[in-house]
């Protein structure tokens, strides 16, 4: 029985059947809409006249609504990979970093409970990244729409200690941007969701600081159509979102930039580590894909301050294109095919005997 | 029941047809109540650091738990509560009880989650017992 491979994220929620050198089956958002019917909640398009609020089921990379969850996933599971009542086989999990130990445990109740699986699995989606470019140690970066983790990882196990997470992402650029956009349009009404794709289609990085103090004055601006006919200019805008990952105090934050957290958090480990971890970085997660971004990181990298020099690592060839943005998903694939086959997960009769404080014991 | 007995019968013990390597039960103090024929010849320091890092988490990571000479890399436990230490494919889980500590080494095949399952169901049954 194929196992299935699931990375909820605060945006997209990327499942399917583990296929390591593919692309996800199934990438749907995460945003739930609940129609107030008897209280019942449906994705998608409500019916008739009934109110609709938008839920968020997964914020800042945690779950945060149980109930939408389980419909979410009702849906992937039965609908999307086809998965019959009665038959259900394993899955794996990706989470991100510091996950709190309740949330685990109410997953795999959940799972074992509600859904019936046999087997269940959960990793650390810094682990997996770097799986997925064939590598046991390395530091990811992985800059997603609800949160950023810095995390060294050896040999498949991340260094807490010397990892980090920010409580900003995606949807903090996208609100950053939306306030410039603003500022400069002043008579143009602007929708968050329109922002968001403005953000994915305009949304550079300057190539180093001096290059944006000179966009910051002068910059060719160009005129984009939004879907409602309203036309606005973009200028600097687009500089400003990916610089705010370099200077975080453009966000609010009084952080050091994403190069400096890095190579700060590297130095909590011991030192015989520094140059596998620094010369093994990988950036994933759909805001690491901006244009730009990457090549920037390197430059910064050059100019730190550390004896060695981060370094990113190249994809292998096999891999396909955007193995960025669903790095933890791939590696995730990957794990599964090691993990079930060789009985190191939670089975059902483990979770009936131990209850679901079993995850911490046997995932990690 | 002897602690021998208890680190022959439930430590030693087989889960999927493999043993822990090694495994010992300590007093908080550093002294040793019971241990497997082949535990590594450890020294007293080393049960300290074990117990300062209890009472202090996140202070080994940096420079690796050591016992018996040994240098195991600092993974994620349970503050407090579990140390976790990685060797290339084997490794180390400690728990803490009210009165003791106790240790299990493994090698491969044997999985990091099965070591954990021995130890720590050992660890929390002394608990309930009040050792």
């Amino acid at each position: 029985m194929e196992a299935v491979v699931v990375d909820y994220g605060s945006k997209l929620l990327k499942a399917g059947i583990a296929s390591p050198d593919q692309d996800p089956p199934c990438i749907i958002p995460t945003k739930m809409k609940r129609v107030l019917e008897e209280g019942e909640a449906a994705e998608g398009e409500g019916t008739g006249n009934v109110e609709e609020v938008m839920i968020d089921t997964v914020v800042r990379g945690f779950v945060s609504d149980w109930d939408a969850m389980e419909d979410l996933l009702h849906h992937v599971l039965y609908t999307n990979i086809g998965w019959e009542i009665g038959d259900e086989g394993h899955i794996l999990f990706t989470e991100p970093l510091f996950t709190p130990k309740y949330l685990r445990e109410q997953l795999v109740q959940l799972m074992f409970e509600t859904f019936n699986v046999s087997g269940f699995y959960a990793s650390e989606q810094a682990v997996l990244s770097l799986y997925a470019v064939g590598r046991i140690s390395g530091c990811t970066i992985d800059i997603g729409h609800g949160k950023i983790d810095v995390a060294p990882v050896c040999e498949g196990a991340v260094h807490h200690i010397a990892s980090k997470r920010f409580e900003v992402g995606g949807v903090d650029l996208t609100n950053l941007l939306a306030r410039e956009l603003q500022k400069s349009n002043p008579s143009v009404k602007l929708d968050i969701s329109d922002v968001e794709k403005i953000k994915e289609l305009y949304a550079k990085c300057a190539s180093d600081q001096l290059e944006f103090e000179k966009m910051k004055n002068s910059c060719p601006a160009e005129q984009h159509t939004l879907p409602d006919g309203q036309v606005i200019t973009i200028g600097k805008e687009r500089y400003i979102v990916g610089e705010a990952l370099f200077q975080p105090h453009i966000l609010g934050l009084e952080e050091y930039g994403i190069v400096d957290q890095l190579v700060a958090g590297v130095s909590n480990v011991a030192s015989e580590y520094h140059r596998q971890l620094l010369e093994n970085t990988m950036l994933c997660g759909g805001t690491a894909s901006m244009t730009g971004f990457e090549r920037r990181f390197q430059s910064e990298a050059n100019l730190s301050t550390s004896a060695i020099r981060p370094a990113l690592v190249k994809p292998p060839e096999y891999m396909p294109e955007n193995l960025a943005r669903n790095s933890a998903w791939m590696g995730g694939a990957i794990l599964a095919k090691v993990v079930f086959p060789q009985n190191q997960h939670v089975t059902k009769g483990e979770y009936d005997e131990t209850g679901p404080a079993i995850v911490h014991k046997k995932c990690f | 029941m002897s602690w021998q007995a208890y680190v022959d019968d439930h430590l030693m013990c087989e889960i999927d047809g493999q043993y822990l390597t090694s495994a010992a039960i300590f007093g908080h103090d550093g002294n040793p109540w019971a241990q497997s024929p082949n535990f590594p010849q450890f020294k007293p320091e080393e049960i300290e650091a074990i117990m300062n890092e209890f009472n202090e988490p996140n202070t080994l990571a940096p420079t690796g738990l050591y016992l018996g000479g040994t240098k195991y890399m600092v993974i994620q436990g349970e503050p407090g509560a579990v140390i976790r230490g990685k060797k290339g494919p084997g490794g180390i889980t400690v728990k803490k009880t009210t009165m003791a500590i106790i240790v299990g080494i493994y090698d491969e095949p044997m999985t990091p989650g099965q070591c954990n399952m021995i130890v720590e169901r050992l660890g929390d049954y002394l608990i309930e017992q009040g050792y």
